[in-house]
């Protein structure tokens, strides 16, 4: 067995679990994730220093309260609806809450870039490769998409109709950018047998290397002492409809977004290529047995996985930033955490965004309002995805509780269940 | 089948590395041959660069953190437990060293151990548990051993800028003043050019004596054949009465045991601990998985393409130091990881481990 | 004479299963004991309890006369019994030394040095006792698979095994290695020891065995002496009822060409050559054989044939037209059916329900994909056809295919392969894992077929299958072919010759060296 074989065995152990199962594990690994975390919290909060104690247990005064930072987080993810400060359990309503908030529209934002992200990883994911290269596609297909708008924005009329013909196409062209950059390790792979989990992570930090130098050397905003593009003007960019200016969300690209989630799935689910894809990723063997092109089908994969992370780089560009800047945040590894969680099912996508979102967008609530660090997101995206790796903790957890036997099922005829015994 | 055609099958493997091996030393060559005729001209630089001393001195350096994880994912991935964690072991490892040499005062000795070496032991301490951690998981868990690696580096990853900032209030630790310093051995030290061997950092004769000793261990014990039997085919090794788990246990212990050794080293050997994007670790944890494969599993073999990647970022660094010519040190600093993408491109067909990334079951499911 | 094993009413239930019913067996020692049986009779789970992989649900296991409770092989080990697997327990790369010692190696330098010295030497002795031809420095990778079942019992040995059990020993050997095995056999128990080896072959279970007991679902349905008995008496004992030994085909006229290979050469997954030079055609109404030992190339020329390896020379033809370098999918468009080897890694998805597995391979077509969208209203009634006519069982379409037994995946394969209306059957074991009346079915369809002019390439390693079906016979022996040859003018023993390699007219003047002294 190769090393690449050994990769799709995992993913198909990942994958043999049943729909329910899975929604079960995903939630049970959210807890357990959330259990850890406040662990976490709790320990650090005795490292740090402050004045008075958050929390008091067992006689000792703890610095952070991990039931207050979780409280603190999801209100000020949903741009405080509860009105935490107020003394006792039940928190009361705020009577100034509107739903189109700053820290509501954060969320969204960030939702909207998770589900490209979650997309692309849970396409690969399917076809049976480890893309852990989201990332660069991303940072690429980003960095193609602010430089295509930015030369090609003074050949066209300012303004919607500008707008119109330039937004599209310059999210078509993050795609190309980050599905090619996508197809690399896909043809390293088909061609080279080179381990794609060790090549994409690699090409993650050339990619963050030469989109540095790109911009730094000939593409920069010369009026700025950052590495970042020159900034586009705004009707070149998704600029937010509803919610409020500082938030940089749009509900267009959340809708685009949910678009693609629906016709993924389709693909996924509805046509031969799907087919093709989801047999490779779950038995390559078999695939090529049922005349999948094994080649073709892992370079095409790979380039529509790295084309939906363009896409997110796209979003993050026209969206977020109005222009590309270096230090682009990890929503490629974001989006394996989305992924995981999702099942790789682009359904599950949409929750695993909008939960991961509310976190993200609550950790700057927490660092404001509890002085918990806002890494502490990247810890608990690491704890889900053991979490949600091990099934079989769950289950062991799950049969110890439930004291039921076993139920047998009956046997359908002589030969050994799966198998043969010659 | 032939014994000639196994053996002609072993030749072509050879041959790739021998082919890639003969690449490196003609690339060097070339440039030899050049700066040689020109001595003034960018050639002469880059032939200074190779042949000095303080690149061999600091190629040695920068080598110990990949060596070390290299050799952890030996003992790992050889016993059937692909450790793509290593990375993070290197990170939670760097880490905790800073950490605990500052809380325990850089200058300040415990029973006349001085707090750095305190503070090389807790790293090592916190890299053996967090192996440990994913030991449990993957084998009793039986989790998938990618996605649990992968989770490993991203806890890390989170977890040491998190407590960093926690700490310090920022993502980098403050710089302890003081580092692991360097061992120098009288005479020997004053040999030109080899003579950065005798004159190095503490953690470059471990890596020296790491080196023979892990090749000793895999190939010379029962418990190297073990660990060989364990991850090429578990159940011939259940079947005389050996437990697979606990091999494979020990091997994954190893490996956090060894990546820690090279965690503590990488920040010990600067005293600090860089906590920004990727952190100071930046790779290398990767860098190493691609080394070993490089060199087939064996431990003097991934010293080997270890060296040459850190001889790699060695002359990257000291290129960038030249003036009078214009690649930007960013384009520069891609070369080690280009470098890792072709050689595994051209390497891609490695013969892993048989039963490497499957779980091991004893087949029976009643008690 | 003494009891080695007393086997005192085992039970062992899996969830869903009960693999056996209150077994008894009684093994005198010194003697050879054949464990007889249909696939899934429950032969290697009985002798799993007896190494202690398994422990029994119910019952006592007695070695030597006194009650034993085996936890894990270890004890079985300590208690004197050994175990050769089906599949060998070796570890591929490391030498048949390192393997013999393996778990019990001598040590050196206060036990942290394995000596490799007084390893070797041991080996040496115990071969030499025993009188096994093997090399201690060889990898087992390289030595072939007689060899390899040697290491393996000397392993035993080497652990002071009084007892052998031996799984399967003839399956994957020659009918020479097999004599071979059995000359060994009567070695052992010569010198005391006692073997026990698990078989579903009547011949070899009179020809070897002091006793037989047969096991039929999981119950022992009787233990008779080898010499009392007849292949009659132990066939109706296996299946319990009369049952047609070797499918006859009657002779029929066959049509036009529709595959020629032509001097066909490829390499197996490590680049080692394992087909070279194969040349043959079937036609329209005709079945061609194809026997041979297991690895000899069966695999690689299948794959060649069907569009799953690239030839490294030679050409293939299908129905008039070259297709040695055609794609898969191509073939299959173009009516190939292939019944593949192994149904686990290739025959079927096992996570994908019937419904979907019944249109692989057609993902594409126009039946089922008519504009690139799956019509799953189609694939759903194409698989409950399937399920229907081919006696799937449970007739779940929904059902992931891992869940089904053996038998049923299998009969689910060939259902969806022969209702692609194919022009070209590639059968490899079809057979394989499948109960006698489902192979009855089998074999009665691939006949079928045959009588309405399709070409059958039919690859099985039971040689009465593919003698009783085939109208021609290839032997197949390290990637060559040896031979084509009339299946109904031609003996077992002849056709046992070609599968060893021995051509009977060049035997004299081929260029090989004679091979070592006589014993």
């Amino acid at each position: 067995m190769s090393a690449t074989e050994n990769a799709k065995a995992v993913l198909r152990r990942l994958t043999a679990a049943s729909a329910t199962e899975r929604i079960l594990i995903s939630f049970a690994a959210l807890i357990m994730a959330v259990l850890v975390g406040a662990v976490i919290i709790l320990v650090s909060g005795r490292i740090t220093t402050c004045q008075t104690a958050a929390t008091t247990l067992f006689g000792t005064g703890f610095c952070y309260d991990p039931v207050e930072v979780y409280l603190v987080l999801f209100n000020g993810a949903l741009g405080e609806p509860f009105l935490v400060n107020s003394p006792g359990i039940l928190k009361p309503l705020n009577p100034d809450w509107n739903p189109l908030n700053f820290g509501f529209a954060l969320t969204l934002k960030e939702t909207t870039l998770l589900i490209f992200t979650g997309l692309s990883v849970a396409v690969s994911f399917r076809a049976g490769l480890f893309n852990i290269g989201t990332q660069g596609q991303l940072v690429l297909g980003g960095l193609a998409t602010a430089l295509f708008s930015f030369f090609v924005a003074p050949l066209l009329p300012s303004g919607l109709v500008g707008g119109l013909i330039l937004i599209p196409l310059a999210v078509v062209v993050g795609a190309l950018v980050g599905g090619l950059y996508g197809a690399i390790p896909g043809a390293l792979k088909a061609y080279a047998d080179a381990n794609e989990v060790i090549t994409t992570i690699m090409l993650n930090f050339i990619a963050a290397q030469i989109a540095f130098v790109l911009v730094s050397e000939f593409f920069g905003n010369p009026d700025s002492q950052v590495v970042e593009t020159t900034p586009l003007p705004d009707w070149a960019t998704l600029l937010p409809v509803a919610f409020p200016q500082g938030g940089d969300f749009s509900i267009l690209a959340l809708a685009f977004g949910l678009a693609l989630v629906v016709a993924v799935w389709f693909l996924l689910e509805q046509t031969s290529f799907g087919y093709d894809l989801r047999t490779s990723g779950e038995q390559p063997e078999a695939a090529e047995y049922g005349g999948v092109d094994a080649k073709r089908t892992t370079v095409t994969s790979m380039f529509l996985s790295g084309a939906l992370g363009g896409m997110g780089g796209a979003i993050w560009v026209l969206m977020v930033m109005g222009k590309w800047q270096a230090g682009v945040p990890a929503l490629g590894f974001d989006g394996i955490t989305v992924s995981i969680l999702a099942g790789n099912n682009p359904f599950g996508v949409v929750p695993a965004a909008l939960l991961f979102g509310t976190l993200k967008s609550g950790s700057l609530a927490v660092q404001f309002g509890t002085g918990v660090p806002k890494q502490l997101v990247g810890v608990l995206r690491g704890l889900i995805i053991l979490f949600v790796a091990m099934p079989e903790f769950f289950r062991m957890l799950g049969s110890t509780i439930d004291l039921e036997p076993d139920r047998e099922t009956v046997a359908t005829d002589g030969g050994s269940l799966g198998g043969d015994d010659e | 089948m032939s014994t000639t055609t196994i053996d002609r099958l072993r030749d072509t493997e050879l041959s790739y590395r021998a082919t890639l091996a003969g690449g490196a030393l003609s690339v060097f060559l070339f440039i030899a041959l050049l700066g040689l005729a020109f001595p003034s001209s960018i050639w002469g630089n880059f032939l200074a660069i190779l042949t000095s001393r303080s690149t061999l001195s600091s190629a040695l350096r920068l080598s110990v953190p990949i060596t070390f994880a290299a050799l952890g994912g030996i003992f790992s991935e050889k016993a059937g437990v692909v450790n793509i964690g290593l990375e993070g072991l290197l990170i939670i490892s760097a880490f905790t060293a800073v950490i605990t040499t500052a809380v325990v005062g850089p200058e300040m000795t415990v029973l006349g151990l001085p707090a750095i070496w305190i503070g090389f032991f807790a790293g090592i301490l916190s890299s053996v548990l967090f192996s440990a951690l994913f030991a449990v998981v993957c084998i009793r868990f039986k989790a998938d051993q990618i996605i649990a690696g992968l989770a490993v580096w991203l806890i890390a990853l989170g977890l040491a800028p998190f407590a960093a900032t926690v700490y310090y209030g920022g993502v980098n630790t403050d710089n302890l003043g003081t580092t692991l310093g360097t061992w120098t051995i009288p005479v020997l030290s004053d040999i030109p050019f080899f003579g950065a061997f005798f004159d190095a950092d503490p953690a470059v004769y471990m890596m020296l004596v790491a080196v023979p000793a892990s090749w000793y261990v895999l190939n010379r014990t029962a418990f190297g054949r073990h660990v060989r039997a364990s991850g090429e085919n578990p159940k011939a090794l259940d079947t005389v009465g050996v437990d697979v788990s606990r091999v494979r246990y020990a091997g994954v212990l190893l490996s956090g045991f060894l990546a820690g050794v090279g965690g503590s080293a990488l920040s010990l050997g600067l005293g600090q601990f860089v906590g920004n994007n990727q952190t100071m670790v930046n790779g290398k944890g990767f860098i190493a998985i691609v080394a070993y494969l490089f060199g087939n599993y064996n431990p003097v073999g991934a010293f080997g393409a270890s060296f040459l990647f850190a001889g790699l970022e060695a002359a990257q660094i000291r290129l960038q130091q030249v003036p009078g010519y214009a690649i930007p040190d960013s384009l520069i600093q891609t070369i080690p990881y280009v470098t890792v993408l072709v050689v595994l491109a051209l390497v891609g067909r490695t013969r892993i481990p048989e039963a490497a990334g499957e779980h091991y079951d004893t087949g029976d499911d009643n008690r | 004479m003494s009891t080695a094993v007393h086997l005192d009413e085992i039970t062992k239930r899996f969830p869903g299963v009960v693999a056996n019913d209150d077994v008894d067996l009684t093994v005198e020692r010194g003697t050879v004991h054949a464990l007889l049986g249909e696939n899934g009779a429950g032969k290697t789970t009985l002798m799993n309890i007896l190494y202690g992989l398994y422990e029994p649900t119910e019952g006592t296991v007695h070695v030597d006369g006194e009650p034993r409770d085996f936890d894990s092989p270890a004890d079985a080990i300590d208690a004197g019994i050994g175990m050769i697997h089906q599949h060998f327990m070796l570890v591929d790369p490391m030498t048949v030394a390192e393997n013999i010692v393996l778990g019990n190696e001598p040590r050196k330098w206060f036990g942290t040095t394995v000596d490799r010295e007084r390893a070797r030497q041991e080996v040496i002795d115990l071969s030499n006792r025993y009188g096994f031809d093997v090399t201690p420095d060889d990898a087992i990778e390289d030595v072939s698979v007689g060899v390899q079942q040697r290491v393996e019992i000397l392993k035993a040995l080497y652990r002071g095994a009084d007892i052998l059990i031996l799984d399967e020993p003839t399956a994957v050997l020659t009918p020479q290695e097999v004599e071979e095995l059995f000359r060994v056999f009567e070695e052992l128990t010569a010198q005391g020891k006692t073997i026990i080896f698990i078989s579903h072959k009547l011949g070899e279970a009179m020809h070897a065995a002091d006793d037989i007991t047969v096991l039929r679902n999981g119950k022992n349905v009787g233990t008779v002496k080898a010499d009392e008995t007849s292949n009659e008496e132990l066939a109706e004992l296996m299946v319990g009822r009369e049952v047609l030994l070797e499918p006859k085909a009657e002779p029929q006229e066959p049509g036009d060409e529709v595959l020629s290979v032509q001097n066909l050469s490829a390499k197996d997954n490590r680049g080692i050559p394992a087909v070279s030079d194969v040349s043959f055609d079937i036609r329209e109404g005709e079945v061609f054989g194809i026997a041979g030992v297991d690895g000899n190339g069966q695999s690689q020329l299948v794959e060649a044939i069907t569009g799953l390896r690239t030839p490294t020379g030679g050409a293939i033809s299908y129905k008039g037209r070259d297709v040695t370098n055609a794609s898969r999918r191509s073939r299959i468009a173009d009516g190939m059916a292939y019944i593949p080897e192994d149904r686990h890694e290739r025959g079927l998805v096992m996570d994908f329900d019937l419904v979907q597995n019944g249109i692989l391979g057609s993902q594409h077509s126009a039946t089922f994909a008519a504009d690139g969208r799956i019509n799953w209203a189609d694939a759903r009634d194409h698989a409950e056809r399937i399920i229907d006519e081919y006696d799937v069982r449970p007739p779940h379409a929904d059902a992931d295919a891992e869940s089904f037994s053996g038998g049923n995946q299998q009969k689910f394969i060939v259902g969806r392969e022969f209702e692609r209306e194919p022009d070209l059957v590639v059968a490899t074991h079809p057979t394989r894992g499948v109960d006698i009346g489902a192979m009855e079915f089998i074999h009665e369809r691939l006949l079928d077929l045959r009588a309405e002019g399709k070409a059958v390439l039919l690859v099985s390693s039971k040689l009465d299958e593919v003698q009783g079906l085939s109208d021609r016979l290839g032997v197949m022996h390290d990637g060559e072919l040896m031979d084509i040859v009339d299946p109904r003018n031609t003996t077992e023993e002849e056709i046992g010759l070609l599968m060893a390699g021995e051509r009977p007219d060049t035997a004299e003047t081929d260029a090989e060296p004679p091979v070592g002294d006589a014993k």
